[in-house]
């Protein structure tokens, strides 16, 4: 009689441990908000939609480095010192450039420590920028489409016959 | 609140905390405010050659520079010493750049010496300080009441330090380092009539013969050496080079040999005796190098008549049948190479028993041959006798001779307290220190004018031995200043323009650089028709002047006049009832004698013996534990006649039973939070033996006391599991 007690109640907490593991890995832990308030509202859809402005004239390392970069703040100023300079956004622009101080934007996309991501890569295998970021010429703000599991990243290697090999993107 | 509903909330509340703790939060993207127009990309390295001075072997480094940051040091593969490879202590140098408790500006003291109070003044106002007091000696025409203390310095920088003197009017000027090689010099004069270090060939001999010199660890050009090791044991088809070592400590190169001598402390030149010796009555050395010398075998052997077999196993403590079977190999394989090292030289014999293994190489003609020793090219003319110069100043200071010592390094930390040097220094009314971190000396001076980092400091960099072609390091700032200090030779500069008349017409240069400039332009000896310009930046991305003009090679000879060495008896502080044991206080591997404690990653290594991270330690033989009741990790207490330190034991079978060792490096009054308060420094047990011209920091003799089962020893390892067979059997 106590064995199959014991028994069922073991069987009973595999079952738990399992399904915790199963549930552990399903949750969607990474909670981290795909659509965040930027401090200024800098509308994607109006710079690269509207005004057809292209990805790299802002994100100009993208075609040679690692980063894609964003740009400085004196950029920024650089144009909107004669561009609807009397906004409210603008404005607040301006004050931050007074104060010295740089904006604080909240980051959208970011992939952990031991990923090696090299933007120049994928822009010189002429891979749109889209393909990863999604339609950002049509956010208002910026939204991530992407999961950035590794599933994900495997699956665009697997369709374009780009490398497989862990090396290539964890080192 | 029911019990159970308070339960109930509690675990709602606690797994909230849980997962909240899973979410990752959205990081920050931060744009420059004006990007830097260096043509910087983010994302990508650029990388810069530069030369390493965290110790005197002057490895030449590449630098890795990101968005402006230092990020990674490896060697630079061009560069003749360390080819591409670097040592712990080089890689940590970025350490020094981002250090946190580095000195941001110029201090100035405004509570007791000592205590560390300070207040932030300009540089202007300190460099002004400075030349007040400068002028008021001046004044009162006591110019020698200024003194200078430094480590080695070399070069450019040497010499502008010896020009900045001279021209004020004082000889107060002394470069010292606890680990100087002073007394190889001074061997090699009596010997060659030559103050050069010697430049091993390991890499191309058959048989090593280290008496004490842990050539893989610490000692001339670690690197250098270490590499040429390498090669000597696996870069060649058909050998295998074979390597003894005699020393009473195993250190890491002691481990790396094929057998381990521990000869006891001080007999080390008479073991060497003992086997030239036998040589000589075997007639097994080579009679052309005796001849071309000026040697004959008979008398020589004459001469060593006192060295029998017999006698040397007595005092070396080892049995004659191994020294017989050294001796034999030495002298059968060639090239066969001896060298001499730290563990012998700081003996109150030291220099006679360094002469002792310079014969050696001698009777097996391994001088100036491949697989021998050559003279040095680093720095061929280095001090001789430092530690006879600090003493002098001692004296000086003692007697309230000296009102300004302007300081570079930290010798309260790295001088023995035995020599007087700490009284001494609190005589003296006005101390400038021009440490980077708030050092042991920093926290005593009156005025501290923060120094660069060295990724940020322009210099050359002379190594001082491991190479047979002279040659320069090029040190280049590869980042901007993190704060606001300022490079010491910039400092005596503006001093210098500050005291005006002919301080300043002897030291016209607007900065550093320019002074820099032109000597390597000398050095580099370029015809008028170079761009010099052009020529320095070519210098400047390889890493230095690696192909000066060419000089005529030099050869060790032994001097006609040479008496052949004797060395006496070895002389011990502290009689040996009270005090049975030899202290051997050796330079750590992660923080050479002191400099590398303040860097977490050199902290954070454990020691490649007995694994220890963070702290001191004394390593005590299993018999003598066991005798003492001392068990591994214990707290014991050591006492010499000069002072007593409480520390962890390290039951370690690598060392003779009448012997403990404790490394160098640890037990630092400041130098920013990782190194103060860490271990003891074993400085404080050194008694003051040996004479005026030559330090002997390995004769004192110690006792050992349990006192608690508590010492607080961390290591990286299980030590004891690899360490439990009984090494050591006499
Ligand atoms: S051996 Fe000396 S010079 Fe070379 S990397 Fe190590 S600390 Fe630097």
């Amino acid at each position: 009689m106590n064995k199959v007690r014991l028994i069922i109640g073991l069987a009973i907490v595999t079952v738990a441990i399992v399904a915790a593991s199963v549930l552990l890995y399903l949750l969607p832990l990474d909670v981290r908000d795909h659509s965040p308030v930027q401090p200024i509202a800098f509308s994607h859809k109006l710079h690269a939609g509207d005004n057809g402005i292209h990805c790299l004239f802002c994100h100009s390392y993208a075609a040679k480095s690692p980063a894609a970069g964003i740009p400085s703040m004196e950029e920024c100023r650089a144009c909107h010192l004669f561009i609807s300079p009397n906004t409210p956004e603008i404005k607040k622009l301006m004050k931050y450039w007074e104060k010295r101080e740089p904006i604080p934007w909240v980051k959208v996309y970011s992939l952990p420590d031991f990923v090696y991501f090299p933007h120049m890569m994928h822009v010189r295998a002429k891979l749109s920028c889209a393909a990863c970021h999604g339609e950002v010429a049509a956010m208002e703000r910026i939204t991530r489409t992407a999961s950035l599991k590794m599933g994900w990243c495997l699956n665009c290697h697997h369709q374009h016959k780009a490398s497989i090999d862990c090396w290539t993107c964890h080192k | 609140m029911k019990r159970r509903t308070f339960l109930q909330l509690g675990t709602v509340i606690a797994a909230g905390a849980v997962l909240d703790g899973c979410r990752s939060k959205n990081e920050q993207l931060i744009p420059y405010l004006i990007p830097p127009d260096e043509g910087i990309t983010p994302g990508k390295g650029t990388y810069y050659a530069s030369s390493c001075n965290a110790c005197p072997a002057g490895c030449g480094i590449l630098v890795r520079v990101s968005e402006g940051r230092a990020k990674k040091i490896e060697g630079n593969p061009e560069h003749p010493i360390n080819r591409g490879k670097l040592c712990a202590r080089g890689q940590a140098v970025v350490q020094e750049l981002y250090h946190p408790d580095r000195v941001p500006h110029p201090l100035k003291r405004n509570g007791p010496r000592g205590s560390g109070a300070f207040t932030r003044i300009s540089w202007q106002e300190g460099i002004g300080l400075l030349t007040d007091r400068l002028k008021a000696l001046q004044r009162e025409q006591s110019t020698n009441g200024l003194a200078l203390l430094t480590p080695h310095l070399r070069g450019t920088l040497a010499e502008l330090t010896g020009r900045f003197m001279r021209t004020f009017g004082s000889t107060n000027h002394v470069s010292y380092e606890l680990l100087t090689p002073d007394l190889l010099r001074i061997a090699a004069r009596r010997s060659f009539g030559q103050p050069t270090l010697p430049y091993y060939d390991i890499a191309e001999t058959r048989y090593l013969l280290s008496f004490g010199a842990d050539f893989v660890d610490s000692h001339l050009s670690p690197v250098k050496y270490g590499s040429a090791f390498g090669e000597m044991r696996q870069g060649r088809d058909t050998v295998r080079g074979h390597f003894t070592y005699v020393g009473g400590r195993m250190s890491l190169t002691a481990a790396s040999a094929d057998r381990w001598m521990p000869a006891k402390p001080g007999s080390e030149g008479t073991l060497a005796l003992g086997i030239a010796r036998l040589i000589l009555a075997e007639s097994l050395y080579d009679s052309g190098a005796l001849a071309m010398n000026g040697l004959e075998a008979k008398k020589l052997l004459a001469a060593l008549d006192r060295y029998d077999l017999p006698r040397v196993a007595q005092l070396s403590g080892l049995p004659q049948g191994a020294i017989a079977e050294v001796a034999r190999e030495f002298a059968s394989t060639r090239p066969a190479l001896a060298l001499a090292g730290e563990m012998v030289a700081f003996q109150s014999n030291g220099p006679e028993s360094v002469r002792a293994v310079h014969l050696l190489n001698l009777l097996v003609g391994s001088l100036n041959r491949p697989g021998g020793i050559y003279p040095d090219a680093g720095s061929p003319s280095g001090p001789e006798n430092s530690f006879a110069e600090l003493i002098a100043l001692i004296e000086t200071m003692r007697g309230g001779h000296v009102k300004v010592a302007m300081i570079h390094g930290d010798p309260l930390y790295s001088v023995p307290p035995a020599t007087g040097f700490h009284d001494a220094l609190a005589k003296v009314p006005f101390i400038v220190s021009f440490s980077s971190l708030l050092d042991d000396t920093a926290l005593h001076a009156d005025l501290v004018l923060p120094d660069h980092a060295a990724l940020e400091s322009w210099g050359d960099v002379i190594p001082v031995a491991g190479t047979r072609e002279p040659l320069v390091g090029l040190m280049q700032p590869v980042v901007e200043p993190l704060f606001d200090t300022r490079q010491f030779p910039e400092v005596l500069l503006a001093t210098a323009h500050e005291l005006g008349g002919r301080m300043a017409a002897a030291l016209p240069d607007e900065s550093y650089l320019e002074l820099l400039k032109g000597a390597v332009r000398k050095q580099a000896g370029f015809g008028a028709g170079v761009d010099f310009e052009a020529a320095w930046v070519d210098l400047l991305q390889h890493g230095g002047l690696f192909k000066t003009k060419s000089v005529q090679p030099t050869g060790y000879r032994w001097s006609s006049d040479a008496p052949p060495p004797l060395p006496e008896d070895p002389d011990f502080a502290g009689d040996q009832k009270t005090y049975p044991f030899h202290l051997i206080a050796y330079p750590a591997t992660a923080f050479y004698d002191g400099r590398g404690a303040p860097y977490p990653w050199l902290q954070q290594l454990p020691d490649p013996m007995t694994t220890v991270v963070w702290g001191s330690w004394v390593e005590i033989n299993p018999e003598t534990a066991a005798e003492h009741g001392i068990g591994f990790g214990d707290l014991v207490e050591v006492s010499s006649p000069q002072g007593t330190l409480r520390l962890p034991a390290v039951v370690y079978p690598g060392i003779r039973p009448d012997m403990v060792a404790i490394p160098l490096g640890q037990g630092h009054r400041g130098m920013g939070r990782y190194a103060q308060g860490q271990g003891v420094n074993p400085l404080a047990l050194v008694a003051r033996q040996g004479t005026k011209q030559q330090p002997a920091w390995n004769a004192t003799r110690v006792r050992i006391t349990r006192i608690s089962g508590n010492g607080e020893l961390v290591t990286a390892g299980h030590p004891q599991g690899s360490l439990r067979s009984e090494l050591v059997e006499i």
